[in-house]
């Protein structure tokens, strides 16, 4: 007898609060996957249904509502987080049920819960390709500049440690703005950044103040030619808010573009274009947040049931053909393979690609020490 | 009025480097004595997803392979009697008991090891890794210690020596104590070895002219 019942998960993204923009990204491509499904007849005949919530960019939040998904909703799966202190939040929750998180967002790397699957990229992934690309193009005079939380932290201390690798190397300074900082903020920032003239900029500035940061710099009347901004975190969503001219000439160090050139990657955008509109930018998260769903119903289609001790193994060492290419998740960390990618935003907004991988790059999230010029990290040319 | 606090946080935090204990994780190697379960499994899978270096065995081996940096032991009910020789050995590296209990039987074996951390059971991939570089640090501080206070005790009983031999002198020559000090030193000097060697001799030979002076 085929069972019909609709299979719910929770949706854990915030529409509201600091992060809202880039989560509300990944809401939306949960959401086009989900339907992908259900429109292809559901997993096996059941209806995905999305339990949807608005954790609102707050740590507790976060926890709450998991709490309430998995106990008054008896879902097994949750979809979400994008800060590091909300998937510490939701983390206890999905141990003490024995549920999936299913995170798709870069993070600063040293955990491994079993309960959780990580689709974004680890410091090996992305820091590693973007420390290398800016000082060989740019110089190793680097000026650090981050929102005021763990991941900024973790971050520059990666970077750092790169930065000193390089003969001649130096963080000129090293500043912290709090997440719900102004643009007018920034003016000291900027102002620093004009008398101390480094190579370049890395941002660790995170949410919606990210566009506060360029605009300062834009007004400074600073110039990306001689001094840009590299990020692990400015997307086609941070870009969009900023507009196209604030964001020209900077670079981003990512697994996923919104231009990037396949068949796969321009049918997924043009199913999202078409469903949601043009206003929320397909970026990395989004990616990330898009193709976890279907790794999860391919694998609750193998073996027809989302209870956890039975899904699990099957979702480890699962392959997925991702926007970004050949995805897979790597059994002994739950972590992801994924192409480290360079973008330069162009004058129409959009990232130029300069630099790829042509394989995917296996995560190592309890990496201390990274190391410049590692030929298996090593980046194919693109553009200059 | 408007706000004027500046919101920008400087020179409060730079990044700082990764400690030397933190950079060597990728070269440790960990030996494990614990039974083939979920939870030994747990263990040896989050310390290879840390990088170390492991060897597993069960039932322990009578000692550690040579040269491994931490042993992690599962203190199990039909262990609590075991002695094992080598954790009071000098040398011995440092020990993590991993223990299911916590009652009086399980903490005096644990004590007994010499285990200077534990992990509960059932292992939980997050802690483990701070345990493990404490627990390091920790040993690496004590090894020190040791080795000071070795240095400290050996200086001071050549302090009790010289002042021996000072006496000797003293007594014998009827020189004052620094006199007899600047004897020590020139004869210390002349035949390069230590002050303290030099009061040695002094004593030693005292003893067998004492020995020897009745027969006279």
């Amino acid at each position: 007898m085929a069972n019909n019942d609709p299979v719910k998960v929770g949706v854990l993204y915030s529409q509201t609060g600091a992060t809202s923009a880039i989560e509300s990204s990944q809401r939306l491509g949960t959401l086009l996957a989900i339907e992908e499904i259900n429109t292809a007849g559901g997993i096996d005949g059941r209806e995905i249904v999305a339990i949807d919530c608005d954790p609102a960019s707050d740590p507790v939040q976060f926890r709450a509502l998991a709490e309430r998904l998995v106990a008054i909703d008896n879902v097994n799966v949750i979809f979400g987080c994008y800060m590091s202190s909300t998937r510490k939040a939701v983390m206890p929750v999905v141990e003490k049920y024995n549920r999936i998180l299913f995170y798709a967002t870069l993070y600063e790397g040293f955990e491994f819960s079993n309960n959780i699957i990580y689709t974004g990229a680890a410091p090996n992934q992305n820091s590693v390709q973007l420390a290398d690309y800016m000082m060989s193009s740019f110089g190793g005079r680097v000026y650090l500049v981050g929102s005021d939380y763990i991941y900024p932290y973790e971050s520059n201390r990666i970077m750092s440690d790169l930065i000193k690798q390089r003969p001649g190397g130096s963080v000129v300074a090293q500043r912290y703005v709090p997440l719900d900082v102004g643009q007018q903020d920034f003016k000291v920032i900027v102002d620093e950044i004009r008398d101390l003239q480094p190579d370049f900029i890395f941002s660790t500035v995170v949410g919606n103040a990210t566009q506060h940061l360029y605009r300062a710099y834009a007004e400074a009347g600073l110039n990306p030619k001689h001094i840009p901004i590299a990020s692990l975190t400015t997307s086609e969503v941070e870009v969009s808010q900023m507009g196209a001219q604030m964001a020209a000439g900077h670079f981003t160090s990512a697994p996923y573009f919104s231009s990037i050139d396949t068949p796969e990657n321009l049918r997924v955008i043009e199913r999202f274009e078409a469903r949601f509109g043009g206003d929320v930018r397909p970026n990395a998260c989004w990616e990330a947040a898009y193709f976890q769903v279907h790794m999860f119903a391919n694998a609750m289609r193998a073996t027809g049931t989302d209870l956890v001790p039975v899904l699990l193994p099957q979702l480890l060492s699962a392959e997925y053909a991702a926007p970004q290419g050949r995805v897979r998740i790597e059994p002994t960390n739950h972590h992801t393979h994924l192409y480290p990618r360079i973008g330069r935003v162009n004058s129409k907004g959009e990232f130029t690609i300069v630099r790829a991988s042509n394989h995917a790059v296996a995560p190592d999230p309890y990496l201390v020490t990274h190391s410049l010029g590692d030929w298996t990290l090593a980046l194919e040319a693109l553009q200059d | 009025m408007a706000k004027s606090r500046t919101m920008v946080r400087s020179g409060m935090r730079i990044a700082r480097e990764a400690p030397q204990i933190l950079r060597d994780l990728r070269s440790l190697r960990v030996c494990v004595f614990h039974p083939r379960d979920q939870d030994g499994q747990d263990l040896t899978r989050q310390l290879e997803r840390i990088g170390c270096q492991v060897q597993a065995f069960w039932p322990p081996l009578p000692e550690p392979p040579a040269g491994m940096d931490v042993v992690f032991m599962a203190i199990s009910p039909d262990l609590v009697d075991a002695d094992f020789e080598w954790c009071h050995v000098d040398d011995s590296p440092p020990v993590i008991a991993v223990i299911a209990y916590e009652n009086p039987t399980v903490i005096e074996a644990v004590l007994r090891v010499g285990a200077i951390a534990t992990v509960a059971s059932p292992v939980r991939s997050f802690g483990l890794l701070p345990v493990l570089v404490l627990a390091r640090d920790l040993h690496v501080t004590l090894k020190k210690q040791k080795k000071r206070i070795a240095q400290l005790e050996a200086k001071l009983h050549g302090v009790r020596q010289i002042t021996e031999a000072q006496d000797i002198l003293c007594a014998q020559h009827g020189v004052n104590k620094d006199e007899a000090y600047r004897i020590i030193r020139e004869q210390a000097m002349q035949k390069r070895v230590t002050a303290e060697e030099i009061a040695r001799s002094i004593i030693h030979a005292n003893e067998i002219l004492r020995f020897s002076a009745p027969k006279s």
